[in-house]
């Protein structure tokens, strides 16, 4: 393990581990160090020290750090200012057997966004600019520590979800925004995953505002303390200041007479489970998490309901399914191909219980076009795979 | 404005290469003659002309691909062009380059409102889009001022604003799939009616990459739920350090408005004379403040604002209660730039963007350079996100008022990055802002850029001499740093 201080100390390191065509690591707490492929790497970069509040600007909505500050200290910053990250940091603790939520580098690399990602935004939506050192080891940045910002190529998007292979971040600059003073939540029981989809697609029809959408299984909303009659339910969450979200509940709940209102603190402790996949916490086996059109949810989990014991729920209006199934190939396969099957998507092995990384790449295989831009890009940042080579595809 | 040395061998071949085109579109969509080419000659920012070599309609994806391959194959340069809006010579064409024209990509191709989204071709218009959902109740909603003539093709080459992004985000927020051509006729899909793709975020780098990228063939855009109820306020101050002051108050009384627009003395009263929208003459700093949402809660927040105004050191204020005065507070604003127009014979529409606390020093800063330069300049911000847009009044008759504008520009381009801001919110960086990248970036910065450019288009084929003011080889980008005096592995493959 080689603890550097800052992007100097890091461009050293890896000016040498270019000379002797090693392969390294970075990590900060290694919260995440379950996500990806297990690569082997020479030595590792420990990026711990890159810690700290640099600059924040409530009323600009600007936020600047050091890319390593743990993310209980990035969200106690903004509390005291009554600000959040719009798109919600999961703390995927629980099902990857780790500390904590991690570092806000850690969150950036792997573009990890909750519940709100559906109307707010990713995390890559948040990063307006960042200092790096490339794997080439030499500085640069990029983007601004403002809010609007066309100048040169937006390569926030890019080192967002890049997982560390493409340059080592320092400072980084995030939009915040205003804590909503009111969060409330409405159920809704449904006969099946279409109606749910579809009582869901019919509410953002409305001028409600929603901010938030899941849907639970009755076995799995009553992990939850959730007991509503129901084979699974729609829950949609409302944000705002009081009166609107007294408004639109009142609304909503008189055009859907069956809905239950959940008030404010059940519906926080409730979206946190969703957030951070508590829900399938102590199921078997291996956890996936699947990207895909909402309109196509139930198609896909019925055909995968036909061929394995699973439990699920959503999350984004249906545009994300958690997955927990058996441990092997077979099953991401599947998945793979009724993603395939219904216009596309992503689907990533989150928790690999037994050897499935072995077995099946976690990260959505890229198609041989994609791959060879992808190995492009990569070398342009990093041509000699210091970095995290690997981590997410093979040969990247 | 220095260009790239056109290739004289590449002009001198334009007959054989206007017959190979015609093989790959139909004759009548490669436009030959001089007269035709003209029509294509400059984009938004008129004051640079060229003719392209020639231009190409296709009207398939297969067409772009065939031509991108052709011209890759051939060592020939295209530059892209939606409709032509760009501000900042994004489009504007090269003497021996192929201008490739979107503009037959004009069809919405799905609404789906399942999942919440449009797909359109990238001719289409940004205000046809909001045309096909509204009658259900949707909208897009980035708003760029010309979104009647402005493609989404070019939104997303651009990442298009509008005065709605600072709670809507701009186009990069607001795109959820791509279909793009390469330089060497690779079709790629990126994203779709997913929302996170897991792979590297080249839609996201494709979104304002300014044509130097790819040719984006088809786009996937989110669309909302159109809000119950909008409504404004018309505030006038007595000097611009309060009304900045009271957007902030704003913010940071946790109210994030669809809209915070400013306006300075003398554009305020050129809008009022031209679009009577009942402004209040005498102040230094107008806002319009527009809230939307459901209805009890615009008119909650319009309280709280009025509140926050007063408590400001407000001047003048005025709530909308109709759409109809809403509509006329906007007149003033949405007509800022032809108003500015009638009181001068020219004008630069800058575009930078600064920390909104710095406002006041910028006001200070622009009347000192105003003197200097004896150049009046008016001033229209989307105030809530920092973003100016001042109008350099000139006038081209007079022999050099055209470079001490330009000048006067760059200077207020610079005080916006030394004030700790970047060059462009939102017009690109194109030609007009190329030779400028310098003071927001190191060459180092620059570099890494291009580099990525590289990636995609090996050979600076498309559109060159755009966005960066150098021009390295990609063979040289790619040489790495000889570490401790000598070249590791100098054996081993470069890229």
């Amino acid at each position: 393990m080689i603890n550097v201080t800052g992007l100097d100390d890091a461009a050293a390191v890896i000016a040498d581990a270019m000379e002797q065509q090693q392969h390294l690591g970075v990590q900060a707490m290694a919260t995440k160090a379950a996500l990806g492929r297990d690569a082997d790497y020479d030595d590792v970069i420990n990026v711990s020290a890159f810690s700290g509040i640099i600059d924040y600007q409530p009323d600009e909505l600007i936020l600047t750090l050091r890319a390593g500050t743990p993310m209980h200290e990035v969200e106690s910053t903004l509390a005291s200012s009554n600000q959040m990250l719009a798109f919600e940091v999961p703390d995927l603790h629980k099902i990857l057997a780790s500390q904590s939520a991690g570092t806000i580098g850690g969150v950036l690399a792997t573009n990890a966004s909750g519940p709100r990602r559906l109307t707010a935004g990713a995390a890559r939506d948040y990063l307006l600019g960042f200092d790096a050192i490339s794997g080439r080891g030499e500085r640069f940045k990029s983007g601004g520590k403002v809010m609007k910002n066309v100048t040169g190529y937006d390569l926030s998007k890019l080192i967002c979800g890049s997982y560390g292979t493409l340059a080592i971040v320092d400072e980084v600059t995030l939009k915040t925004l205003p804590k909503p003073e009111t969060k409330i939540s409405l159920l809704f029981p449904c006969d099946d995953l279409s109606a749910a989809v579809a009582r869901i697609a019919g509410i953002f029809a409305s001028p409600h505002e929603p901010n938030a959408a899941a849907i639970l299984p009755q076995a799995i909303a009553a992990k939850a303390g959730i007991d509503v009659a129901g084979a699974i339910l729609a829950i949609i969450r409302l944000e705002g200041i009081d009166v609107s979200v007294a408004d639109r509940a009142a609304h909503l709940l008189s055009a859907h007479k069956e809905g239950v209102k959940i008030d404010s603190d059940a519906s926080t402790a409730l979206w946190q489970q969703i957030r951070d996949v508590d829900l399938l916490a102590d199921a078997d086996g291996d956890i996936w998490k699947l990207s895909c059109a909402p309109a196509s949810a139930p198609a896909i989990i019925a055909t995968l309901f036909d061929h394995f014991d699973l439990q699920f729920f959503a999350d984004w209006a249906g545009g994300l399914l958690w997955l927990a199934g058996p441990s092997g190939a077979e099953f991401g396969t599947a998945m793979r191909s009724a993603l395939a099957a219904n216009g596309n998507g992503h689907a990533q092995l989150i928790r690999d219980s037994g050897n499935s990384k072995n077995v099946i790449a976690p990260l959505q295989p890229l198609s041989s076009a994609h791959y060879a831009l992808h190995k492009r890009v990569k070398a342009a940042f990093d041509p000699r795979s210091v970095l995290n080579f690997g981590r997410m595809h093979d040969g990247i | 404005m220095q260009m790239p040395e056109p290739d004289q061998a590449v002009i001198d071949r334009r007959e054989t290469i206007c017959r190979d085109l015609r093989k790959l579109v139909a004759a009548d969509c490669v436009i030959d003659s001089v007269e035709g080419r003209r029509a294509y000659d400059a984009d938004g920012l008129s004051a640079y002309r060229q003719l392209p070599l020639a231009v190409v309609l296709p009207e398939t994806v297969q067409q772009i691909a065939a031509v991108m391959k052709y011209c890759h194959g051939e060592g020939i340069k295209v530059v892209p062009r939606g409709s032509g809006t760009s501000l900042s010579g994004g489009a504007l064409p090269l003497a021996d380059a192929v201008l490739v024209g979107l503009g037959k990509f004009n069809r919405i191709l799905a609404v789906d409102y399942t999942n919440r989204c449009v797909v359109a071709q990238p001719g289409v218009t940004n205000l046809a889009i909001t045309h096909a959902v509204q009658a259900d109740g949707f909208y897009y909603a980035p708003d760029p001022s010309s979104q009647i003539a402005c493609s989404v093709g070019g939104n997303v080459a651009e990442n298009s604003g509008g005065v709605h992004c600072l709670k809507y985000g701009l186009t990069t927020n607001n795109l959820l799939g791509i279909e793009l051509v390469t330089i060497d006729g690779e079709i790629l899909r990126l994203g779709g009616k997913h929302l996170d793709a897991g792979d590297y975020d080249l839609m996201g780098v494709m979104t304002g990459s300014e044509g130097l990228l790819g040719i984006v063939s088809e786009v996937t855009l989110r669309i909302l739920q159109k809000p119950a109820t909008q409504r404004a306020l018309l505030v006038g101050f007595d000097d611009t350090g309060s009304a900045a002051k009271a957007v902030g108050d704003v913010i940071g009384a946790g109210i994030i408005p669809a809209g915070m627009e400013m306006m300075d003395g003398l554009a305020i009263n050129a809008a009022e004379d031209f679009a009577n929208a009942g402004y209040p003459r005498g102040a230094a700093a107008l806002l319009i403040i527009e809230l939307d949402g459901p209805e009890v809660e615009v008119n909650t927040l319009i309280d709280r604002v009025a509140k926050i105004m007063d408590s400001a050191g407000a001047s003048s204020l005025k709530v909308s209660n109709s759409e109809e005065e809403r509509n006329l507070f906007w007149a003033g604003r949405k007509s800022a730039f032809p108003a500015v127009g009638r009181i001068s014979p020219d004008y630069l529409c800058m575009d930078g963007t600064i920390p909104r606390r710095r406002l006041p020093d910028m006001m200070v800063r622009m009347a000192s350079l105003s003197q200097k330069y004896g150049l009046r300049v008016a001033n229209v911000f989307h105030a809530g996100d920092g973003n100016l847009h001042p109008l350099i009044l000139f006038d081209a008759n007079q022999p050099g008022e055209l470079q001490r504008a330009e000048n006067f520009g760059a200077d207020i381009l610079r005080a916006c990055v030394e004030m700790g801001g970047v060059l462009t919110g939102e017009h690109g960086v194109g030609v007009e802002k190329r030779d400028l990248m310098g003071i927001q970036f190191t060459e180092e910065d620059m570099k890494q850029q291009q580099r990525l450019k590289c990636a995609f288009d090996a050979d600076h084929l498309l559109n060159p001499g755009k966005m960066f003011p150098h021009l390295h080889r990609c063979a040289e980008l790619g040489r790495l740093h000889v570490h401790k005096g000598k070249m590791p592995f100098p054996d081993l493959p470069r890229f």
